[in-house]
């Protein structure tokens, strides 16, 4: 089963035409191909945090993660904005997703199929909130990761002025508005 | 006095170049009478902030050729506000916060607030890697050094200090009793509000006096709401809208200075570009150059004043000259120190002369001492009972406030716990996308889940939220005190300041008491879950230190007299938050700007009688 699955996917890498860059052997799954270069990532982690996101903020009604450029907005932050303690952490999770798909499904997180993933964010979703409110509350991974691709989408353009309102100058306060007429919630404040 | 142009700038347009002239002076080793003369004004302003802008509006106004001397860089109104109309997307950072190392390394203090230091602000506050000072207890001195100070980043909350305000220390037995009364300085209260446009509601109490407002933002629902019940239950505990220092119907006056309507984009920490809120790059500095009596010099820092043994008055003031690093003298009839409260003690501190051996002005042995804050970080929070089908639009920048309601004088609101008062500032909202990242106080510990049930409830706004913050006067003790420290040096070599600042039983007292008192009223009101919260309060964090040169009547006890001027030399006036004898539990800036206005006045008075 997993064997021909595999073997289906790598048949695919070619129809992505990104065999060459290193990833053959390896499997893409739901996983296009990154139209874009990482720099704090390896080519590997960008491909799992573009499905991962697309995962927790996904297309629906309006634009999801990977249409929000979100997967590009974690790569910044490992670039630019985390230290060293986040950034491992970081790393450490993608590590572990892929592990725990390798034990779980004998293939890495991108190949396995929606709902496999989910069940493995959801296991990942339960530990974290176990662990809230203990001291030890911010060595998951998994709400890091959460936080980061939540931050990203909902402050990108599509996520402020599609999937919420925003409106750089309101021009005045009306404090009593029915939120039917709003219809979203502002995406500042 | 022609040419003095070239050593200043033009606050908008062309004319960068305000070094050249400095560099050019500081060549001069040996001043001679014609450098003297052109290095010489009617008055010399210190600092551009608050009330370095209402000092520089007033003397230029007034006929003085007026020298501001401020130790940052150029912000010019409009064009040096770089991030002002930034969208979300277009930050480097993660919602524009900066990264948890560089606040470490650059910021270990401004970063204390949690809300002013973003990507967004990080050019109007100070490095503390370049500015040191020594926490004998943790001070949290949050400052910006650059031409318009703080008053760019302030919350802008403008009370006036009322009659009990001014009787405490008298009759209390506490501090000193302060050398004026609310009468000396209403009007100037009105001329300061017309000026730079507050909008607030009248409300008649004498605790909290009214003053010269454009029409008040408005309520939402669940504020209304809250102010009918809790007035209900607890009517002398008055909830009335903020008064904020914001355009809601700008004046002529305020429009011909290129000011216009407060747009509620509440990004104004940014700097405004409709010039919506008051700060002296928008409002006190542009007037005072349109008088073209004005001079400003940037990148001066002003190190002490010079005092002339004979004459018995101060002649001027020298400068370090930040980029050239020469120092520099410049000469005037009058100064004005507005470098803020613990810059102003320092200039002083740093100023020795036979005279002045202990700091200048300083016979009292009270420069430095007597450091007030207000205490914050106590109150709070409730949800709304109802109005989830309710929201708002526009983003006010301004909340609600519940003037004092303690110890008023009356047998009523006596507290035997502790004296004097506190007032609350508050609002209600409905949280946005970001509210269920994860914080050490989110509330549940339920799987927050993933996905599109997700993203879509957060597409929403959350449920509305009440809350109530306490802001509470601190007593004036004459060892929470500011010294200086001539072993600690800073960049340019200059001796620095230590800080022995605490709160004490009277405080810990009334935060107990803002505590419970606030969830009373959300309870009153019908709110669920409401919460009492202390989340603690270090000295600093309500970004309001003063005291530190204070008024008084008497020189043995105070550093100032009735005008501001120092009592041992009287062409030398304080005006900023030095100047503050007791705290009232308002914010102050409003007072400061008052207090200025009238010492300049008084000023120009003053000399034009010979008598400085
Ligand atoms: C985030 C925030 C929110 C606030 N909210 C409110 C509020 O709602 N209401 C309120 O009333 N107040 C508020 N404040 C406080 C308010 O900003 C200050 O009270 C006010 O700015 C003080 O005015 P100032 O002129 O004394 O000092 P500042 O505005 O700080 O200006 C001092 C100036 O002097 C310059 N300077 C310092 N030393 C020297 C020197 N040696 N030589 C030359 N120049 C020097 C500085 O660079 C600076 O430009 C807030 C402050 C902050 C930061
Ligand atoms: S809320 Fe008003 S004052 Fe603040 S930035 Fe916007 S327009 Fe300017």
């Amino acid at each position: 089963m997993l064997l021909s699955r595999r073997d289906a996917i790598r048949g695919l890498t070619f129809t992505f035409g990104v065999a060459a860059t290193g990833f053959a052997g390896r499997a893409l799954a739901a996983a296009p191909a990154l139209a874009w270069t990482p720099t704090a990532l390896t080519p590997d982690q960008a491909r799992l945090v573009d499905v991962v996101a697309e995962l927790i903020i996904p297309k629906t009604d309006t634009p999801g993660a990977r249409d929000a450029g979100v997967p590009q907005f974690v790569d910044r932050a490992l670039a630019d904005y985390y230290n060293k303690a986040q950034a491992d952490r970081l790393r450490a999770g993608l590590a572990r997703m892929d592990a725990d798909a390798r034990a779980a499904h004998g293939d890495v997180f991108v190949t396995l199929t929606p709902k496999q993933q989910t069940e493995l964010l959801n296991g990942y979703d339960r530990e974290a909130s176990a662990m809230q409110g203990q001291a030890s509350d911010d060595d998951h991974f998994f709400p890091l990761l959460e936080d980061l691709v939540t931050v990203g989408y909902f402050t990108s353009e599509p996520g402020a002025t599609v999937a919420l309102r925003y409106d750089p100058v309101p021009g005045a306060y009306h404090g009593c508005v029915p939120l039917a007429e709003l219809g979203r919630g502002w995406a500042t404040r | 006095m022609n040419g003095f142009a070239e050593v200043g700038v033009a606050l908008r347009g062309s004319g960068r170049d305000s070094i050249k002239g400095a560099k050019r002076g500081a060549d001069m080793a040996n001043l001679n009478g014609r450098a003297r003369q052109k290095n010489t004004y009617d008055a010399i302003v210190v600092g551009s902030g608050i009330t370095g802008g209402w000092a520089a509006k007033e003397l230029t106004q007034k006929g003085l050729k007026t020298l501001v001397l401020e130790r940052g860089p150029m912000v010019r109104h409009l064009e040096d506000y770089p991030t002002a109309t930034m969208d979300p997307w277009q930050t480097k950072y993660p919602r524009g916060q900066l990264p948890p190392d560089e606040l470490n390394a650059h910021y270990p203090v401004q970063k204390r607030t949690g809300y002013t230091l973003t990507e967004y602000t990080r050019h109007f506050f100070v490095r503390d890697d370049q500015n040191p000072y020594t926490e004998e207890s943790r001070y949290d001195w949050i400052r910006g050094y650059h031409v318009g100070g703080r008053s760019l980043t302030w919350g802008r909350q403008s009370y006036r200090h009322s009659p009990i305000d001014f009787e405490a220390n008298a009759r209390e037995g506490i501090g000193v009793d302060w050398p004026i009364r609310y009468e000396d300085l209403a009007p100037w209260y009105d001329h300061v509000e017309r000026f730079i446009g507050v909008s607030g509601q009248a409300e008649g109490l004498p605790q909290l006096p009214d003053g010269q407002y454009q029409p008040p933002m408005e309520m939402n629902c669940v504020e209304k709401a809250f102010k009918a019940k809790s007035e209900a239950r607890f009517p002398e505990r008055r909830i009335t809208m903020g008064r904020t220092a914001h355009l809601t119907d700008p004046t002529e006056e305020q429009l011909a200075l290129g000011r216009t309507k407060c747009q509620y984009r509440n990004m104004c920490i940014r700097g405004c570009p409709f010039g919506g809120y008051y700060s002296s790059n928008s409002g006190g500095l542009v007037a005072a150059e349109r008088t073209g009596n004005l001079v400003i010099r940037p990148g001066s820092i002003v190190t002490s004043l010079i005092y002339d043994e004979k004459a018995g008055k101060a002649t001027g003031v020298r400068i370090l000259d930040a980029t050239t690093r020469q120092e520099e003298e410049f000469y005037a009839d009058v100064v004005f120190l507005c470098a803020s409260a613990f810059n102003s003690a320092w200039i002083m501190m740093n100023s020795t002369s036979s005279r002045f051996p202990n700091g200048f002005g300083n016979g009292s042995d009270q420069l430095g001492r007597n450091v007030m804050d207000h205490h914050l970080g106590v109150g709070a929070s409730g949800e709304a009972p109802e109005f989830a089908d309710m929201y708002y639009s526009g983003r006010r920048p301004n909340g609600i406030y519940v003037p004092r309601f303690r110890n008023l004088g009356d047998a009523a609101t006596k507290r035997d716990d502790y004296l004097r008062g506190f007032g609350y500032q508050g609002g209600a909202s409905r949280p946005g996308w970001d509210r269920d990242l994860t914080r050490p106080d989110r509330e549940t510990s339920a799987p927050r889940g993933f996905g599109a049930a997700r993203k879509a409830a957060l597409s929403q706004p959350g449920p509305w939220v009440m809350g109530l913050g306490g802001f509470g006067e601190i007593l004036p003790y004459e060892d929470n005190r500011i010294t200086l420290n001539r072993d600690k040096t800073d960049e340019f070599g200059l001796p620095t300041l230590t800080m022995n600042v605490t709160i004490r039983e009277n405080e810990l007292a009334m935060r107990r008491d803002m505590q419970t008192a606030a969830a009373e009223m959300l309870e009153a009101a019908g709110f669920r879950n409401v919460r009492g919260y202390d989340g603690g309060y270090a000295p600093g964090l309500g970004i309001h230190e003063m005291g530190t040169a204070r008024m008084g009547r008497d020189p043995k006890t105070s550093v100032l007299n009735a005008h501001n001027q120092v009592h041992e030399c009287k062409n030398v006036y304080v005006t900023d938050g030095a100047a503050m004898t007791s705290a009232s539990c308002v914010n102050p800036s409003l007072t400061y700007m008052a207090l200025t206005a009238r010492a300049a006045d008084h000023a120009v008075q003053a000399r034009k009688r010979g008598d400085l």
